[in-house]
C-alpha cells in the first residue's frame, strides 16, 4: 500500500483543487471556498502554503491582507501568521491559524482538508 | 623614493601614486564629483576610551543624539503599497513608518497615546488597514488619526488634538526612508549636505535590494563602523596591499568619503610597513589581475602595456551589463571597481560603485553600549523602466555568526570576519581601560574625528550639564 498521504483522500474524493499550476505569481495568495470554509493558498520563494482565511484574533479575511516573505499579515490590526506552519508572529494576533496539506502537479494545485472540516 | 614631507601637521601623505594619480591613467574619467578631494586638519588629541565603554555617555546619545538626528529607516520598495509598515528601533526609541496613501510616507512613534504600549512588537515590514493598540484596542487610522477608542464614553478627554498618534518628522532620498524625531529639526537636505550632488551620477533609487544583513557585532556602534571608516588596517587585517595610498575627504560636519584603487596599489606607500611583502617585489600587473579572481574574473592575462585594473574593468562591464540589462560600456574604471565610501553622519554608509554596492547602518543594540547593530545592504542597478521587485527579508547573524552562512556576500564574507574579530578585541581592550583615549591618524583617520567632532554639537558636555 502506498505511503503518500493523498492516495486515500484521492480514493474518497477529499483532495479539492484550488488553482491551477501557474495561476497564481509568487508572493501573491489565492483564496477558495473549499467544504465550506475559505483557504488562503500563497505563493512564497519557498513554494505553495495553505492557511485558513481568517485571522485568529478578530476574524478578518487574510486574503485582503498582504503576503511577505512567507508572513501573511491580517488587514485589520495588522497581525501576522507564519504560513508555513500557521503560527501567530505578532501581536494582537496570539493564536495560530490552521494550515493544510497540499499537493501540487502538473494537474494544478489541490487542497486536502481534515475529515473534521468535510 | 620619499617624498618632500610637509612639516604642518596632516599635510602628510604616503609615498607613491595618489588615488588621483591611478584616476588619471584609467581609460575612461570618472564623474566630477569622484574627482574632487578635499580635507582639512582637525586636530590630534585623544578621543576619550568612555565614549565606547559608558553606560552614562550612551544614555547622553539616546537622550541628545538619537532622537534629534535624521536617520534612515527602511527603502521606498519595503513599503509600495498604502497601508505598508516598517518599524524601525533605534535604542529605547521606536518608530513606525507607513505609507498612508498612494503619494504619502509618514512616520509616527510607535507608542499607543493611551497608556504607552508599543503598537508593532517587531522591527520589519508589516501591513494593515490601521493601527491597533494590542492592549484596550484603541485604534487609528494610517493618518494618524483616531479610528476607535472602546468605551468612549469613559475618555471625554482624549480628543484628535490630545490622543492622535504623535508624529515623527519623515522624508526621502535616493529611495530611502529617513525619520527625525525632533520636530524642530533642520530639514533632511542640511544634513545631507553634498550627497544630493555627488550621487546626481549615481540616482540610489534606481537601485534594487539584492541581499539585507543584520548581524549582531560584539562593540560600541561607534566602534563598529569606525572600523569602515578607514583602509588603513587593511594590511594588517585584510592582509592586503591595497590600503596605504587611500584618499580621504570630508565634506563639511556630516558627510565624508574614502576612496580606495582596487585592482592597483602603490607599493611605496608601504615602504615602512613590516617585511618586505607587496614591496620587494612589487606585484605585476598580472599578479594584481589573479588577485582580482574573486570577482569570478574569465581573463587571467594581462596584455603587454596594458593593466590589470583595465582587465578587470573591461570585463565586468561586459558580465555585469549583461547580468544588470544595463549598458555599463561607458563607465569608469573608478565606478566600476573602486570601494568609493561616503558616510552620512551619524551611521549611514553609502558606497557608489558598480561591483562594490554596499549600503550601511550601525545603531546601539538596544541599551547594551558593547554591542551594536549592523545592517548591510547590497543595491543593485535596476534597468529602466523595470519596476522594483519585493526586497528580501533581512538574513539575521548573531555575535559568533559567520557571515560566510550567506552565501551570496561571496568575496566580501570573510573580509567581514575579520572585521569582527578586531571588534571584538578592540571592544574588550577598551574595557580594559589601560589607556584614557584612543588616537587618530591626522589623515587616514581624520573622519572618525570628524564624526566625533559633529558628535560633539549634539552631545552636551557632562561639566555642562546641570
Amino acid at each position: 500500500m502506498s505511503e503518500n498521504p493523498f492516495e486515500h483522500n484521492l480514493l474518497t474524493h477529499k483532495l479539492c483543487k484550488i488553482a491551477d499550476h501557474d495561476e497564481l505569481p509568487q508572493g501573491k495568495t489565492q483564496v477558495a471556498a473549499v467544504n465550506g470554509r475559505e483557504v488562503l493558498l500563497c505563493h512564497t520563494a519557498e513554494g505553495y502554503f495553505a492557511v485558513d482565511n481568517l485571522c485568529s484574533h478578530a476574524a478578518a479575511r487574510l486574503c485582503d491582507g498582504k503576503l511577505k516573505g512567507h508572513r501573511v499579515l491580517c488587514p485589520m490590526h495588522g497581525g501576522s501568521f507564519d504560513v508555513r506552519d500557521g503560527v501567530a508572529l505578532s501581536r494582537p494576533a496570539t493564536a495560530p491559524i490552521r494550515t493544510y496539506q497540499l499537493l501540487v502537479n502538473e494537474q494544478g494545485i489541490f487542497v486536502s482538508l481534515p475529515d473534521e472540516a468535510t | 623614493m620619499t617624498k618632500t614631507v610637509d612639516p604642518s601637521p596632516g599635510a602628510a601623505r604616503a609615498s607613491g601614486p595618489s588615488i588621483a594619480d591611478t584616476l588619471a591613467r584609467d581609460a575612461i574619467a570618472p564623474p566630477a564629483p569622484i574627482l574632487q578631494s578635499q580635507y582639512e586638519f582637525l586636530g590630534d588629541d585623544d578621543i576619550p576610551v568612555e565614549r565606547y565603554t559608558s553606560h552614562a555617555y550612551m544614555q547622553r546619545e539616546m537622550n541628545e543624539l538619537w532622537p534629534r538626528v535624521w536617520q534612515w529607516v527602511c527603502r521606498e520598495e519595503h513599503i509600495p503599497d498604502v497601508g505598508d509598515t516598517y518599524v524601525y528601533d533605534i535604542g529605547r526609541h521606536s518608530v513606525v513608518v507607513v505609507r498612508s496613501a498612494q503619494d504619502t510616507v509618514q512616520a509616527f512613534h510607535n507608542v499607543c497615546t493611551h497608556r504607552g504600549t508599543r503598537l508593532f512588537e517587531r522591527e520589519g515590514c508589516g501591513y494593515s488597514g490601521g493601527f491597533t493598540c494590542p492592549f484596550h484596542g484603541w485604534s487609528w487610522h494610517l493618518d494618524g488619526s483616531i479610528d476607535t477608542i472602546p468605551g468612549r464614553w469613559d475618555f471625554p478627554h482624549a480628543t484628535e488634538q490630545t490622543h492622535a498618534l504623535r508624529p515623527v518628522r519623515c522624508d526621502t532620498w535616493g529611495g530611502f526612508v529617513f525619520v527625525n524625531l525632533d520636530n524642530a529639526a533642520a530639514p533632511l537636505e542640511r544634513q545631507l549636505d553634498v550627497l544630493p550632488q555627488h550621487f546626481a551620477h549615481f540616482p540610489l533609487e534606481r537601485r534594487r535590494i539584492k541581499l539585507h544583513v543584520q548581524k549582531r557585532l560584539p562593540a560600541n556602534w561607534k566602534a563598529a563602523q569606525e572600523a569602515f571608516m578607514e583602509a588603513y588596517h587593511n594590511f594588517a587585517t585584510h592582509d592586503a596591499p591595497n590600503g596605504g595610498n587611500t584618499q580621504y575627504d570630508i565634506f563639511g560636519k556630516f558627510v565624508s568619503r574614502f576612496i580606495h584603487n582596487i585592482g592597483s596599489y602603490s607599493p611605496q606607500s608601504l615602504e615602512d610597513y613590516p617585511g618586505d611583502k607587496w614591496r620587494r617585489p612589487a606585484l605585476t600587473e598580472q599578479e594584481q589581475l589573479q588577485m582580482l579572481s574573486v570577482f569570478g574574473l574569465s581573463s587571467d592575462c594581462v596584455p603587454e602595456g596594458d593593466t590589470a585594473r583595465n582587465v578587470a574593468a573591461a570585463e565586468l562591464r561586459r558580465r555585469l551589463g549583461e547580468a544588470l540589462g544595463t549598458d555599463l560600456s561607458g563607465v569608469s574604471e573608478c565606478m566600476m571597481l573602486d570601494s568609493i565610501e561616503y558616510h552620512l553622519f551619524p551611521n549611514m554608509f553609502l558606497f557608489p560603485g558598480v561591483n562594490v554596492p554596499m549600503v550601511y547602518r550601525f545603531r546601539p543594540d538596544g541599551d547594551r553600549v558593547d554591542h551594536c547593530l549592523f545592517d548591510l545592504l547590497l543595491l543593485e542597478m535596476l534597468p529602466e523602466g523595470t519596476p522594483h521587485p519585493v526586497p528580501p527579508e533581512p538574513v539575521f547573524l548573531d555575535v559568533d555568526d559567520s557571515y560566510t552562512q550567506v552565501q551570496a556576500l561571496g568575496w566580501l564574507a570573510p573580509v567581514y570576519d575579520q572585521d569582527t574579530d578586531n571588534l571584538m578585541l578592540q571592544q574588550k581592550g577598551l574595557s580594559s581601560a589601560a589607556k584614557s583615549g584612543v588616537t587618530l591618524g591626522n589623515y587616514q583617520e581624520a573622519r572618525i574625528r570628524r564624526m566625533h567632532m559633529t558628535l560633539n554639537e549634539y552631545i552636551t558636555p557632562p561639566e555642562s550639564q546641570p
